[in-house]
């Protein structure tokens, strides 16, 4: 793999660790017992470590574990000994010496002396600095990330996981374990263990070294690049910091200086009662803020490629996996996203081109995903021309297990049909394959994109196969909701789920059957009272009604409410436990005056089954 | 015929036991006994067998300590240690200090004799 292109970002960050490594020792040295320090310390070194490995720079890679090894030590003992400093900050030159060669394109100078210098009596941890017998000193080869999965019941796993990782010394040069071996030396429980080896040997021959070991269960590859572990704890770091564009920055400190200048704008005014400059100052106010709140969003937001780009690589396993040939074609990839939702994203996309792989195409054929923008919308389409989801084996299925009478299932449009493969333990094919197919996987993509406020519709193209279209909303935080009154509370729906929002006179309100509908653009559109939904008393009569046109499983439908109040952009803030579990609340936020206002999500009503009789006169 | 063994435990049964298990397998031969850790090393050097079967808790010298000793001298010699239940901490000191791998009493004897033809054949 080529790594030049990341070399830049490689410098650049090591860059980083090391000032704040040598920050550490510094300060560590004045206050040697400072637990978190030390802490962090072993931390920036493991970085380093990680990130040299992966860059191929196995001297760095090298300094780098011994100095991790040689400070876990002091870890449990939460306290540096004066004598280690010396060696701390030599070490952390070392690593700034070999930056420069890496910087200058030179070999990296060599750092065994430094690591087998004499240091205080401190145990050395064998497997990482002594050369292995049969394995030549310069390791070479790729890096293969495997998980090794422990019995259940397997005796002392921790000493297990230690002969593991022995055996592989053999076989290559070992680069990182999970958990480390100074956490295995611990002992204690075990299930799994990751281990980044550098090695010439195939994954087979490892395996069938590894496999013969008793209480071994299952020996896997890991499916990642070659980056594996950075590539693992690079997703942690994306949650506990952001890498800023510069100019993102100086952005920032202009909007702090404009707002500073704001506030003393306003309190002038404020005391010279100059009520006209106070006006102004406000709507200057309103136009930062704006200015303010999309800047922050700006560094929340990710290209798709983020999370889009491993899947080609992924379509090519499958396919060598499943011996077909399928194409897969990626459109509007720049496209950003907030970075919640990228991250909720990943799996379901995963999932839905594995079922096409798997289920949809039979030998060849094409998966194109293709993502653009509408309005407040992301919309992410994933279709396959393959023999596409059979509706008729699907109603089947429904009525065979139970999910409908026959009567409904006959009912059902196909859309909502389509939608039944997400219920839970649905699944329509009788053997599960090894990719997908468990019955499992649908459900978790439609809950998943339900909990970034995004909506799951399946249909089925003329041209054949099928087609998933995911509508997400560009982001989470901070969203325009639809104020609407409600037996006198108010509450808030998010814009992305309003098509439109109607005041009609009683009059227009028709009846088909039992359902309340109303003429809409050309359709009957069915009516629900969120009354009803919320179970509430009805309405006394009025002379008109207020209706807000949403969509619920791909069908619009008419909300009415007593009141539209207006509309307002809010901070949703989620809720806690216990309060989560009740279906039809997304979110709650706090307006202006300090009123609490729920955020409603009609999706949830329905599903949980509360519209019980829909659009009677309420 | 076979691989040679030699048995370490302070118990007479166990090593008894342990002897039978070896007896009737047809690769494996014990061909000595040690009650302590002193005698385990004194015994190794004299007999070098193929495999050892060392406990941990020893009077006169400990089964790790016999272990580190006979390791330091000949690193390719192949020790199993041998301990009961729950004394993880003093495996993973063995498994760090050299032993191949290890078993756990009370024995189960198709696993005893799995691990140790693991342990000889990998040498």
């Amino acid at each position: 793999m080529d790594m030049s292109k990341y070399r830049e970002m490689f410098l650049s960050e090591t860059r980083e660790h090391l000032d704040n490594m040598n920050r550490l020792i510094v300060s560590l040295e004045r206050n040697p017992k400072d637990l978190e320090g030390i802490n962090s310390l072993f931390r920036e070194a493991h970085s380093i470590k990680g990130m040299a490995a992966s860059m191929g720079y196995r001297r760095m890679n090298s300094l780098a574990h011994h100095l991790e090894d040689f400070l876990d030590q002091f870890r449990a003992a939460g306290e540096l000994p004066v004598k280690v400093f010396d060696r701390l900050l030599a070490g952390a030159d070392l690593l700034e010496q070999l930056l420069e060669d890496i910087t200058a394109e030179r070999p990296e100078r060599d750092v065994d002396p430094f690591i087998h210098e004499a240091i205080p009596p401190l145990e050395d941890a064998p497997l990482s600095t002594e050369a292995p017998e049969g394995v030549a000193e310069e390791p070479t080869g790729e890096i293969v990330n495997l998980v090794v999965t422990l019995a259940d019941q397997a005796i002392a796993p921790s000493a297990r996981g230690i002969l593991l990782l022995k055996e592989c010394l053999l076989l290559g040069h070992l680069v990182e374990s999970r958990p480390a071996l100074p956490e295995l030396s611990r002992g204690g429980k075990l299930k799994t263990l990751g281990i980044s080896l550098q090695t010439s040997c195939s994954f087979a021959q490892i395996e069938s070294a590894l496999a013969g070991m008793p209480d071994v269960e299952r020996i896997e590859l890991q499916e990642t690049s070659s980056e594996g572990p950075v590539a693992q704890r690079r997703k942690d770091d994306l949650e506990r910091s952001v890498r800023i564009r510069t100019e993102l920055l100086d952005k920032f400190i202009n909007l702090t200086g404009e707002l500073i200048t704001n506030r003393t704008m306003l309190q002038n005014a404020s005391r010279l009662k100059d009520w006209a400059g106070m006006n102004d100052g406000i709507n200057q106010l309103i136009r930062l803020v704006a200015d303010l709140h999309y800047q922050v969003l700006q560094v929340r937001m990710m290209p798709l490629k983020s999370i889009t780009g491993r899947l080609p690589r992924l379509m090519r396993d499958l396919c060598q996996g499943l011996g077909k040939e399928i194409r897969l074609d990626i459109s509007g990839e720049d496209i950003e996203l907030d970075r919640s939702i990228l991250e909720k994203l990943s799996d379901p996309l995963v999932h839905l081109l594995r079922n096409a792989a798997d289920h949809g195409i039979e030998r060849s054929g094409i998966v194109t995903l293709r993502a653009w923008r509408e309005k407040d919308l992301v919309l992410i389409e994933l279709t396959d021309d393959g023999r596409g989801l059979n509706p008729q084996l699907i109603r089947d299925k429904a009525i065979e297990r139970g999910f409908l009478s026959r009567t409904l299932a006959e009912q059902l449009a196909e859309a909502d049909l389509l939608m039944l493969i997400c219920q839970p333990g649905f699944s329509t094919r009788d053997e599960v394959s090894e990719t997908s197919g468990r019955g499992v996987g649908m459900d978790i993509v439609k809950s998943s994109v339900e909990s970034i406020g995004g909506i799951l519709e399946l249909s089925l193209p003329k041209t054949g196969g099928t087609r998933a279209l995911l509508k997400l909303p560009l982001s989470v935080a901070i969203i325009r909701v639809l104020l609407v009154q409600c037996d006198g509370q108010i509450m808030a729906l998010p814009i992305t789920r309003v098509q439109r929002t109607l005041e009609l006179p009683r009059e227009e309100l028709k009846r088909s059957g039992r359902q309340m509908v109303i003429a809409f653009e050309d359709e009957v559109l069915p009516l629900l009272s969120l009354r009803k939904l919320l179970k509430l008393e009805p309405q006394p009569e009025r002379t008109s009604v207020a209706i807000v046109v949403t969509e619920i499983h791909g069908r619009k439908v008419g909300l009415m409410v007593d009141q539209l109040v207006g509309q307002q952009e809010v901070f949703v803030k989620a809720l806690d436990f216990p309060l989560n579990k009740i279906a039809g609340i997304a979110g709650a936020t706090v307006l202006g005056t300090g009123q609490v206002v729920f955020v409603l999500d009609p999706l949830g009503f329905m599903d949980a089954g509360h519209n019980t009789e829909k659009g009677e006169e309420g | 015929m076979g691989f040679r063994v030699l048995v370490v435990d302070d118990a007479m049964f166990m090593r008894n036991m342990l002897r039978d298990v070896f007896s009737r397998s047809e690769d494996f031969e014990v061909v000595g006994e040690a009650a302590d850790g002193k005698e385990a090393v004194e015994k190794f050097f004299e007999l070098t067998p193929d495999l050892v079967t060392m406990d941990i808790v020893m009077p006169l010298k400990s089964g790790i300590e016999a272990l580190q000793e006979i390791v330091a001298k000949d690193p390719k010699a192949c020790v199993i240690m041998c301990s009961a239940l729950g004394q993880e901490s003093l495996i993973v000191e063995a498994v760090q200090s050299g032993a191949r791998d290890f078993i756990v009493k009370p024995f189960q004897e198709s696993r005893v004799l799995e691990i140790a033809r693991r342990v000889v054949t990998r040498a």
